[in-house]
């Protein structure tokens, strides 16, 4: 083996070679991070732009009216009652009816199904649906619930609402069960629980933060959405809390309202995208001090 | 327990190496602390490595061997909250100065981890990786490069016919010795070695201790290890450590045989570690 | 607690009341992942029912027409699918490198005290509802384009030849270059996040490995960090594709709404998203239109399928979102 060991001999490099070579590979590191922190700041910008222009726009249309008056024709100083009021209802109902199935389906993807055929399945299909287009979920409600009942209503837009919280429930659940350690499981089943005592006793306390980040960033997520209600609840500029008819939203509102061409409701589209905003980014502010105050 | 202290012979099982004269210092360290932010992980350590020779460094867990090892090529540099005062000299430069130019010192200070790192690349690709960053070699030079590393690594012979596929191929024992061959071929001064043989079996950790015995004709070496016995085999001479303080330096035979210091003692008699 | 199987007794049988809630429970648990798959079903029979009136009277010309006229009550996807995949593309093209800087800075770069805050900050990006990244384009995006950037561009790249045509025309502000820049506005924390999160999985004794031998932050990062990332670099790369090609809200505001190819980044069009959300509730229940709407649902579902698929192959089982 020492016979090879002379091919090169010791520690004799062209400093001047590799001194000029780091230079070069010093300006490039420079220039790639130069690069980044100002892709870092145009995000930063775009983040400050759009709260800057709903803050601006937002706020010279925010009034009492807003909150104590439902939407009316243009120019007689209407407000947004209904849209809240319709968002809070179908909000609610959503996340009331999904998160239930979307808990059992993260259970049964963490707690029996890890690595199983039907599990992987199921995890697969369920991770798509979190990140399929909603105005699908929107048509897909059109034609199951609303034209075979023959028209708009409340309950399918909280339906559609539903099918968008399930994949985002089923995702952290999941993720916050497998973060449980074993030991925890075998100590419960050790003492002679059954294993679904373990399940809701033990390891849903253990993961509760979690699991309730998951809830609350599905509700942030659905108040938001306009496309799944276009083809559901439709809205409806008058007062109703009846499920069975059209209901108002505030996104759908926003929607409406911001390609009009009258002034006063391109205002209160500002003052309903800065309330739906506000109340989005605050839950998703929660959630997070929440799920961060448990590590 | 600790009452017969006999020459070169069988303390605890440790068989250590004829006594060797310590040759002048390659690295000089002078009263270095080191702090992980408000922790002081390492009191005023005095140390120095020898030029061509290898520093075994042992001690319980924690009692800062490894974190010396990472402030001689600066790794905690990647850590924000970690810094070293004081003086480790090399050549006339202080290596923790805040000035150091730390790529050019990381070549000439290599560092082998504890668990093997193979780059997800070839094995002719995870040695030209490190070349490359430093020198501009033609074709031919840097296979002649690789193939003389690689001898060095004491791999060539196991990996000649298949340098072109994916190092993750390797045994864990081959892949140590890749990351061996990886550094060397960079050309270094100095070699830190921190525990190279815990995730390895026997026979890989004797090709390992061999190749380390060869290596030290060229190259400065300190050795972070668990294992005394391999102290006792590899080491010109023992550093010590217990929380955070150098308790005691000794060529090998006379640090396992003859420990001036009291802890030192118990910890190479077993009293506690 | 409130069943009866904790009787203080340690009979080794006797424990029926158990195994029978246990039971109870796992079938409830796999009853719920079928619906799960269920649901996938019934989306696609729905979609696929509502469109076969389009199909069968159209057959495979529907993908390959450019007519869209209700008057007529000829339908064709090709100007719909051609705008949605145009402008997710574009969007990508502007997004990913961006969304690589801020996920290598969050990573590797930033200053411990900033990672936190900018790391909040760009998930809150990602947080906001899409209806406002429509309205912000179309009062924010839309006038500076139509005053500044376009005008420019005309006058500069679009007096060019061969790439000179796809930047010239009326400067509207709207149009598909527009709509790809909102989406890639959106998409931007989507992807930055996800890369974040790969990249985070690197074993910092790999990285350590490569800076001992002394590399540069960069080098690290284009040598080890991605190269053992690269799957998952573009499973992410792939969810920030299926969040545009679905995204609906933020490109009906400014795209101009046009059933028509345009040979200008600056010309109108339209997308599936967009052209459903706005003629949907001028359809009538039965007619051909409705159907085709409902075609072109189906048709935007198998891309957005095929790619969400190969996304989440790509990227690790339980990565979040």
């Amino acid at each position: 083996m020492s016979a090879t060991l002379s091919v090169i001999p010791g520690p004799a490099k062209d400093m001047n070679a590799s001194l000029a070579l780091g230079r070069k590979r010093k300006r490039a590191n420079r220039i790639v991070k130069t690069l980044c922190l100002t892709a870092t700041g145009l995000g930063l910008i775009f983040l400050a732009s759009i709260l800057a222009t709903l803050l601006s726009k937002g706020i010279a249309g925010l009034s009492l009216t807003v909150f104590t008056t439902s939407t009316l024709p243009p120019g007689s100083h209407g407000g947004l009652l209904n849209a809240i009021v319709g968002t809070l209802i179908q909000t609610v109902l959503g996340a009331a009816i999904g998160t239930p199935i979307g808990l059992m389906v993260g259970t049964y993807l963490a707690e029996y199904a890890r690595d199983s055929a039907l599990g992987n399945a199921v995890r697969f299909v369920s991770d798509i649906l979190l990140s399929a287009p909603s105005i699908l979920i929107g048509l897909f409600v059109y034609q199951i619930v609303v034209s075979p009942l023959g028209g708009f209503s409340g309950f399918a837009g909280c339906l559609a609402l539903a099918l968008i919280v399930i994949p985002i429930v089923v995702r952290t659940t999941e993720d916050m069960l497998r973060l449980i350690p074993s030991q925890l499981r075998e100590a419960v089943i050790g003492l002679g629980a059954p294993k679904w005592k373990m399940i809701v006793l033990i390891c849903y306390r253990a993961a509760r933060e979690g699991i309730v980040t998951g809830i609350l960033l599905a509700v942030a997520r659905i108040s938001g959405e306009t496309a799944p209600l276009l083809f559901t609840s439709l809205g409806n500029l008058n007062w109703s809390l009846s499920l069975t008819k059209p209901m108002a939203s505030l996104p759908v509102t926003i929607y409406q309202y911001a390609g009009s061409a009258f002034q006063d409701w391109v205002d209160l589209a500002w003052a309903g995208a800065l309330l739906i905003t506000a109340a989005v980014l605050a839950v998703n502010i929660v959630a997070r001090t929440l799920l961060r105050g448990r590590k | 327990m600790s009452t017969t202290i006999e020459q070169s012979s069988t303390h605890g099982g440790v068989q250590t190496r004829p006594e060797t004269a310590i040759n002048t210092a390659k690295i000089d360290i002078e009263n270095l602390d080191f702090f992980y932010g408000e922790h002081r992980a390492l009191k005023s350590i005095e140390l120095k490595l020898p030029n061509r020779q290898v520093t075994g460094m042992i001690g319980p867990s924690g009692c800062g061997k490894s974190t010396l090892l990472r402030v001689l090529n600066r790794m905690y540099d990647l850590y924000p909250g970690q810094r070293a005062t004081g003086k480790a000299m090399m050549d006339g430069q202080n290596i923790v100065d805040p000035g150091v130019d730390l790529n050019s010192l990381r070549a000439r200070i290599g560092m082998v981890f504890q668990k093997p790192t193979p780059f997800p690349m070839t094995i002719f690709e995870n040695i030209a990786f490190g070349v490359k960053l430093h020198e501009k070699l033609s074709k031919s030079e840097m296979e002649e490069r690789v193939e003389w590393s690689l001898n060095r690594g004491a791999l060539w012979g196991e990996v000649k016919d298949r340098l072109h596929t994916s190092a993750m191929g390797l045994s864990g024992g081959q892949q140590q010795r890749l990351c061996i061959a990886r550094t060397i071929a960079v050309r270094p001064e100095v070699i830190l070695l921190d525990e190279p043989t815990s995730a390895l079996d026997p026979i890989s950790t004797l090709k390992i201790e061999e190749l380390i015995d060869e290596l030290k004709n060229d190259f400065t070496i300190a050795i972070v290890t668990h294992n005394m016995q391999q102290a006792a085999r590899c080491a010109d001479q023992v550093a010590f450590f217990y929380l955070g303080e150098m308790v005691e330096v000794a060529p090998a035979a006379q640090l396992f045989t003859a420990p001036k210091e009291k802890r030192t003692q118990d910890y190479v008699t077993g009293r506690f570690g | 607690m409130s069943t009866t199987t904790e009787t203080g007794a340690p009979p080794l049988t006797g424990r029926r009341g158990s195994n029978l809630g246990d039971t109870i429970f796992a079938a409830l648990a796999k009853l719920s992942g079928i619906f799960v798959l269920a649901v996938l079903g019934a989306i696609i029979a729905a979609l696929a029912l509502g469109g076969s009136k389009a199909f069968i009277a159209f057959g495979p010309k529907f993908l390959s027409s450019n007519d869209w006229d209700p008057v007529q009550e000829t339908f064709g996807a090709l100007v719909p699918i051609f705008g949605t995949i145009v402008t997710a593309i574009l969007a990508l093209a502007m997004a990913v490198p961006l969304a690589f800087g801020i996920a290598f800075y969050l990573t590797e770069l930033a200053p411990a005290w900033m990672r936190r805050p900018v790391s909040t900050a760009i998930e809150l990006l990602a947080a906001v509802p899409s209806i406002i990244y429509g309205m912000w384009g179309f009062f924010v995006i839309v006038p500076i384009m139509s005053q500044y950037v376009q005008p420019f561009v005309i006058d500069t790249i679009g007096e060019l030849p061969l790439i000179g045509p796809f930047f010239q025309g009326p400067p509207f502000g709207t149009g598909i270059l527009t709509a790809a820049l909102v989406l890639a506005v959106m998409v931007i924390p989507f992807i930055a996040a996800t890369m974040r999160d790969v990249f985070d999985t690197v074993p910092a004794v790999y990285k350590e490995s490569a800076y001992g031998l002394g590399c540069t932050t960069w080098e690290v990062m284009r040598s080890i960090v991605i190269p053992y990332t690269r799957a998952s670099v573009v499973g992410g790369i792939m969810l920030g594709l299926g969040r545009a090609l679905g995204e609906t809200m933020a490109v009906t505001f400014v795209i101009g709404n046009t059933n028509r190819i345009a040979t200008s980044l600056f010309g109108p069009g339209n997308t599936i998203a967009s052209i459903v959300a706005l003629e949907f509730p001028e359809a009538e229940t039965g007619s051909l239109k409705l159907s085709s709407l409902l075609a072109l649902g189906l048709i935007l579902f198998a891309i957005a399928f095929i790619v969400l698929a190969i996304s989440r192959t790509l990227l690790k089982p339980g990565m979040k979102a």
